[in-house]
């Protein structure tokens, strides 16, 4: 099973990522993204990440069927925290299961990078001098 | 005829609204649209904006009809 989520709740990868293991895959390739506490040298305080929720999570399923077509995967499960993010804790989890490992690692490689470029998620950096909504490469 | 307009993170903070009624005349294209809307919250024209209708990114050409949700946000950020 394919599955797209957002949460305000903490997110517990290893529940997440054992979500998706269908008998004939024998790899689950799990992303753990968290809040960095450094960017570029500057200490940042908490994150606030807020989302247009439906149409994030439209755009998350477009990735995972994407993937599906692009790499010897079988399932693609995102989870996407937003609200206030302490440093060193889980903002996005990506799970991809296949039969063997070498396509889950590029599928689950390709599924952050095209989210970071397309789902409708913004983060504000908060420091202890000031805040910024981070503005993506598009 | 009327349509929702949604604002996220930057371009919330800079018209101070999160959701708005925006009155159009009938056929107008997306682009037009979202010209109209930026015209009135000006302060939108120091970022580079991207557009949505009905929860997919536009591409200028869609037209708009009563009852759209259209919404206006910069570049995504999330991860």
């Amino acid at each position: 099973m394919d599955f797209y989520e957002i949460t305000n709740e903490p997110l517990n990868v290893g529940e997440i990522a054992r979500r998706v293991v269908p008998v004939e895959c024998g790899a689950i390739v799990t992303l753990d993204g968290f809040v960095r506490k450094f960017t570029k040298g500057r200490e940042t305080q908490y994150l606030v990440y807020e989302g247009y929720e439906p149409m994030a999570l439209k755009e998350m399923e477009k990735l995972g069927e994407r993937a599906k077509q692009l790499f010897e995967i079988a399932n693609v499960g995102i989870v996407h925290r937003l609200g206030r993010l302490e440093i060193g804790e889980t903002s996005v989890v990506i799970s991809v299961a296949s039969p063997h490992r070498r396509a889950a690692f590029e599928a689950c490689e390709w599924l952050i990078k095209e989210l970071k470029k397309t789902v409708p998620i913004w983060k504000k950096e908060v420091y202890a001098d000031g805040e910024i909504w981070v503005t993506g490469n598009g | 005829m009327n349509v929702q307009v949604l604002f996220f993170g930057a371009t919330a903070d800079e018209t101070g609204e999160r959701e708005i009624e925006f009155s159009f005349d009938e056929n107008i294209s997306a682009e037009r649209a979202f010209a109209e809307i930026v015209e009135k919250y000006p302060r939108l024209k120091a970022h580079k904006l991207l557009f949505a209708v009905n929860q997919e990114y536009a591409d200028g050409g869609e037209i708009i009809k009563n009852g759209d949700e259209l919404a206006i946000f910069t570049a995504v950020s999330g991860g």
